[in-house]
């Protein structure tokens, strides 16, 4: 027996070390794992025994890993993820849950498909979905609070699997008695002077970025920026948004002449399993089916500049 | 500045920052996430220029010796020999003024083979810059993101970017802000090498062409700006000194990484000024 309960302690006892030493920091790596410092600290204090190295240099007014803990720290991933592996596949089939993360400016009726969709072919597994937006999720993912998440993109975290990416043209939404709601199509530049209404940009940061950029670009400045996912603004006149194809009572949508605009999206995962591959597959169909998403070699690939001053 | 003020001001212009700063003279300092390991990218050129100076002052290596740089095997890049179609004949001295004023590649990739890792990094730990490593050359650096990706630049994919050896900082060329402004202030106080040849390193740094980082942050005539870049994808980084009319001199490295892949992203490069000045004004105060 002691054997057993000697592995357990030593995986738990790298799980630490790996978001310790992802967080460089142990007051931030505590609030993670839900404990207190001291204990943590304790605890990495007896795998250093355990090992016979020191993984953190505490020397210095902050942490930072010594070169044997750097070498230790990708297999002591592997080991977290193995065991985190064995558990998804041994809950398998004894009614498991799947932890799942969407945005949540995503439609109701599209999270209500996605649910639908995956209970088809997964009965047995309680499906828990979460709304939260995309830089929440990729901290949740770390964390382990969610098994797979919906996320928009662009996002650039290591360690983060990705499903396949979709495309979703986006139009714009006008308040219905506004006068570029009596157009057919709207160009970005015809914005010009109204507000806009974004998720907030903490949670959507590469999206944001890339959206602004956009308007910018196609001569649309807008004077301010308001954050949010509810469309009364844009309802009241006193915003625009962008956003799929949708029918509202209130609005007019109209699509954007050139479509400048495509959200990505996909499903991404840390520690991989069956349950999280057959949950990404059944996303991709249902956001293909009930959100108007394609697949991304629809979208036309952009050319990049190559200025030295970029590279150097 | 706090804290927080800092990390807006990297959110606002989509990316997380690092950075340390410190009066060379005085010793205050200041950062954000100073002792975090990061990629350095191209500022690995640095401690090869230092050690490059080191052996010269041991007389192992000659600053004024003839190289010729053939075509074939040229490490690439968008600068300095790496840009040039023929056969270049030139002193080490102008190799090192190419590698650290335009980041030329093949420049640093031929002083690699002179200098050799091992040298830069046993210098590293005698100066006690323990999180500080170059592992691979700009060749190394440039082909293991094409064998990571399975194709050629641009490497936009964002998948494949959370893949890449050269973005691991437990694999790729390292260091932190902290230990980046040591170096940078030993070389201003002549402690990293000779005095001649720590004068002759402050020239050089000074003469880097770019304006768009570091030295957007301080538009005033009457101050001076040195660094070296590091670029890959996602990674923005300079490391450098800034030197006041009053005497007053800082070293400031920051560090930072997008959101977005995107390659051009003129917020990215001018927030390292931004939040430079912000720390430098901190110091000054």
């Amino acid at each position: 027996m002691w054997i057993s309960s000697l592995a357990m302690d030593l995986v738990r006892h790298l799980r630490y070390f790996t978001v310790v030493a992802e967080e460089l920091h142990f007051g931030n790596a505590a609030i993670r794992l839900g404990m207190a410092q001291p204990p943590l600290s304790q605890r990495i204090k007896r795998l250093e025994e355990e090992l016979g190295v020191r993984l953190f240099d505490r020397s210095a007014r902050q942490v930072r890993l010594t070169e044997a803990g750097r070498l230790l720290l990708g297999e002591a991933r592997e080991i977290v993820a193995r065991v985190d592996r064995l558990r998804e596949l041994a809950r398998h089939g004894e009614g498991a849950v799947l932890k799942v993360g969407v945005p949540p400016d995503l439609a109701a009726a599209v999270i209500a498909a996605l649910v639908a969709g995956f209970r088809e072919s997964h009965p047995e597994v309680r499906l828990a979905p979460a709304e939260i937006w995309t830089a929440d999720q990729v901290a949740a993912l770390a964390g382990g609070t969610i098994d797979v998440g919906v996320v928009r993109h662009p996002v650039t975290a290591p360690g983060l699997y990705f499903g396949q990416t979709l495309v979703q043209p986006q139009g714009v939404l006008l308040a219905e008695g506004d006068e570029l709601a009596q157009r057919a199509e709207v160009h970005l530049a015809d914005l010009a002077g109204r507000e806009l209404l974004m998720p907030p940009k903490e949670g959507e940061p590469g999206m944001h970025a890339e959206a602004l950029a956009e308007c910018r670009r196609r001569g649309y400045v807008p004077a301010q920026v308001h954050e949010g996912s509810g469309l009364g603004l844009v309802m009241a006149g006193a915003a625009v948004a962008f956003g799929p194809r949708q029918e509202s009572p209130g609005l007019a949508w109209r699509p954007l002449i050139g479509s400048p605009l495509s959200y990505r999206i996909s499903t991404a995962w840390r520690v991989a399993s069956d349950t999280v591959a057959d949950f990404s597959a059944a996303a991709v169909r249902t956001l293909k089916e009930s959100a108007g998403m394609a697949e991304q070699s629809s979208a036309p690939v952009r050319r990049v500049s190559r200025r030295p001053g970029a590279l150097a | 500045m706090n804290e927080i003020e800092l990390g807006e001001v990297f959110a606002a212009a989509g990316v997380e920052g690092w950075l340390h700063a410190v009066d060379i003279d005085g010793g205050r300092e200041c950062g954000y996430q100073p002792d975090a390991t990061r990629p350095i990218a191209s500022v690995f050129k640095v401690p090869l220029l230092v050690e490059l100076c080191r052996q010269a002052d041991a007389g192992r290596v000659d600053l004024a010796e003839r190289v010729l740089v053939p075509v074939a095997g040229r490490t690439s890049g968008p600068t300095g020999l790496s840009a040039m179609r023929d056969e270049v004949s030139i002193s080490l001295r102008d190799l090192a003024y190419l590698m650290i004023a335009v980041s030329d590649n093949a420049s640093a990739d031929v002083l690699v083979e002179r200098v050799g890792l091992e040298a830069v990094n046993a210098m590293l730990a005698g100066f006690g810059l323990d999180a500080t490593r170059v592992t691979m050359n700009g060749a190394t650096m440039l082909d293991s993101m094409a064998e990571d990706s399975g194709h050629a630049w641009p490497f936009q994919d964002v998948e494949e970017l959370a893949r890449m050896r050269a973005l691991d900082p437990a694999r790729t060329n390292r260091g932190t802000p902290r230990e980046l402004t040591r170096l940078f202030a030993m070389i201003w106080r002549d402690e990293a090498a000779s005095a001649e040849l720590c004068g002759w390193m402050r020239e050089v740094f000074a003469l880097q062409v770019w304006p768009h980082r570091l030295a957007a942050g301080f538009p005033y005539d009457d101050v001076d700006v040195s660094g070296k870049t590091g670029t890959l994808p996602t990674i923005r980084n300079e490391a450098g000194v800034v030197e006041y009319p009053d005497g007053g001199r800082y070293a400031v490295a920051v560090f930072t990484r997008s959101f977005s892949p995107a390659v051009n992203q003129p917020r990215a490069d001018a927030v390292i000024g931004t939040a430079a000045h912000m720390a430098v004004d901190h110091l000054r105060r």
